[in-house]
């Protein structure tokens, strides 16, 4: 044996030594109680997510800053690097609690922004499986500790040139929730908590027990604030749910998002429509039946689906193709869209936008829901976000009005040219609100008080409000047969089909703000 | 066991009630119907759950964020 081969063997002694060292992680007796109570660590959730053997650590031997705490900061906290899913490239940050707390350092919040500047520049998603205390104190009290932080001046900007998504699988506060802020697309595991700051800090603040769960757990995310899409049991089905929000998505902006082939059209039975949509407009229907109809089997993800009910915002693909679904639900308010369904919308317009996924709106709203708590909580501002939101899209939009569309809310859904095409379905009725509210307004006649007149005034101004008569105008090019409506859809998806631009968006929407 | 409350979305008339306390609801399951805005609203289980008490009787009037059901599970 050479000297030269002895020196290496030292070498590689060493690097493997440190190798594992950072691969320990916090330690077996930090991991073990992890394992006990079922939760995948940092390494093990990286693992379940990528294809086998995909994964490649950057940052591995990043410490703390500070020399005393080098050896017990393997990986300072957050484990990076990149692979892929489903052969397609991903960048990761994976939180490991059981170092330091994956608390926020100056080191391992540069790792953070080499990711996001690798997956910006290459076009790949950026996904943060978040556990964090947040901030590490005490490295970051003080002048120096806080000026040490804001190096990078791009760190929070969000201009969607590719998709970012989070998983809250344990505490997460400070940067691990303000990435989460920045996502497209949040699961939360059952039990963790996303907040601004942690329960002990908040309860030292304001001088009370603060509960976790209604400080920032998944019920009032998933339901109250819609800042989170899914909330669920284990670490492995937040994984799977990441894996397939991000099979809508294409990589980066300046692609289409990938189409799968198109499904077996003998599975699709167009009759059913007639049975999910009853006829009479007093009648409510669950329109996430209607978009499991009309869209390809098994392929519609709904987003935010406890949340603002009133509307539904679902992915889906038609013929392969990724289309984005936005709908009023009379399910619920009987469709009236509410402040949060603005909200709800808004934000899913803007994800559309931003990567190149046509719209199709399915509208039976008998408006905006009045009344003094909606103006309270800022309706027609909401309302007019949603409304140049829409008109800011430059991605394909097609509006269908299948019973009803009153008033703002008819162009706020894609009425006559706020969609690239309009269908409406023969049932429509469509005006500038309810004619059984229009008499008694204008009139001050109600059923109760002049049987006789109202059903002479009520049959004159039916008259006007069908399908047929925004034909007549050109206001909707189709009137559809409902049973029609994946076919016209199909085929209204091929010939506008952006081929011009290469089926991409101008993206006017992808620097808006990531909550509303 | 955690109680859980269900509150009308709107305001409107208790037209129905199409399930009693002491049964079993599934998350999403109707147990009852409101009129609203000239239309049929159901109230739906938030999840799956026994009915403790319902606070409403058919014909009643209700406000938008009224308690009108609780649950269990």
């Amino acid at each position: 044996m050479s000297d030269g081969d002895t020196a290496y063997e030292g070498l590689i002694k060493e690097h493997e030594a440190r190798k594992a060292h950072v691969l320990a992680m916090g330690g077996k007796e930090k991991l073990s109680k992890r394992k006990a109570a079922s939760l995948l660590d940092a390494r093990e959730r990286i693992e379940r997510l990528f294809d086998p053997g995909s994964f490649t650590e950057t940052g591995m031997f990043v410490t703390s800053h500070l020399p005393s705490m080098r050896d017990k900061s393997p990986a300072d906290g957050k484990v990076c690097g990149f692979g892929r899913i489903d052969g397609r490239n991903a960048a990761i940050v994976s939180c490991d609690l059981t170092v330091l707390g994956a608390s926020s350092s100056p080191n391992n919040v540069k790792k953070m922004g080499h990711i996001r500047r690798v997956a910006t520049k290459n076009g790949m998603p950026v996904i943060f499986l978040n556990e964090t205390s947040g901030a590490r104190i005490p490295d970051t009290m003080g002048a120096q500790g806080i000026g040490a932080l804001g190096q990078d001046p791009t760190q929070f900007l969000r201009d969607r040139q590719s998709p970012y998504v989070s998983a809250c699988l344990g505490p997460s506060f400070g940067t691990g929730t303000w990435y989460t802020m920045l996502s497209d697309f949040v699961v939360m595991r059952k039990g963790a908590c996303l907040a601004v700051s942690s329960p002990r800090v908040t309860s030292l603040a304001i001088g009370e027990d603060v509960d976790p769960e209604e400080l920032g757990g998944w019920r009032l995310h998933t339901e109250k604030t819609g800042l989170v899409d899914y909330a669920v049991d284990t670490d492995e089905e937040a994984l799977d749910l990441i894996k397939t929000f991000l099979s809508y998505l294409p990589s980066h902006a300046g692609q289409r998002p990938p189409r799968t082939e198109a499904p077996d059209n003998s599975r699709i039975d167009p009759e059913i429509i007639l049975e999910i949509v009853p006829p009479q407009r007093q009648k409510v229907y669950d329109v996430r039946k209607l978009i499991k109809a009309v869209a390809d089997p098994d392929t519609v993800l709904e987003l935010k689906p406890k949340f603002a009910r009133v509307a539904t915002t679902a992915l889906a693909r038609m013929n392969g193709q990724v289309v984005g679904f936005v709908a009023s639900n009379p399910m619920f308010k009987a469709g009236a869209l509410d402040p949060d369904g603005c909200d709800k919308i808004t934000s899913f317009l803007v994800l559309c936008d931003s990567f190149n996924i046509p719209i199709i709106i399915l509208c039976d709203t008998p408006g905006f829901l009045i009344g003094i708590e909606g103006e309270r909580r800022k309706a027609p501002g909401k309302i007019m976000n949603f409304q140049t939101a829409l008109q800011m899209c430059t991605v394909p939009k097609f509006s269908i009005v299948t019973r009803k569309s009153y008033g703002q809310a008819y162009l706020n859904m894609g009425g006559t040219r706020n969609s690239d095409e309009m269908g409406a379905w023969f049932t429509a009725d469509v005006g500038f609100m309810d004619p059984v509210i229009g008499i008694n307004v204008v009139y001050g006649v109600t059923q109760k008080n002049d049987p006789e007149k109202f059903s002479k005034l009520k049959a004159e101004l039916d008259r006007e409000t069908s399908a047929y008569d925004l034909a007549a105008i050109n206001s909707t090019q189709a009137v559809i047969d409902p049973r029609e409506t994946r076919d016209w859809l199909l085929r209204m998806l091929e010939i506008h089909s952006r081929d011009l631009e290469g089926g991409l968006s101008q993206r006017r929407l992808a620097s808006w703000p990531t909550t509303f | 066991m955690a109680r859980f409350k269900i509150e009308s979305e709107i305001a409107g008339n208790v037209w129905k009630i199409e399930a009693k306390e002491g049964d079993h609801v599934d998350d999403e399951d109707v147990i009852m119907i409101l009129e609203s805005m000239k239309m049929e609203i159901p109230v739906l289980a938030s999840e799956s759950g026994k009915i403790v008490e319902i606070h409403v009787a058919e014909g009643d009037n209700v406000a938008e964020n009224q308690l009108l059901v609780t649950l269990e599970n």
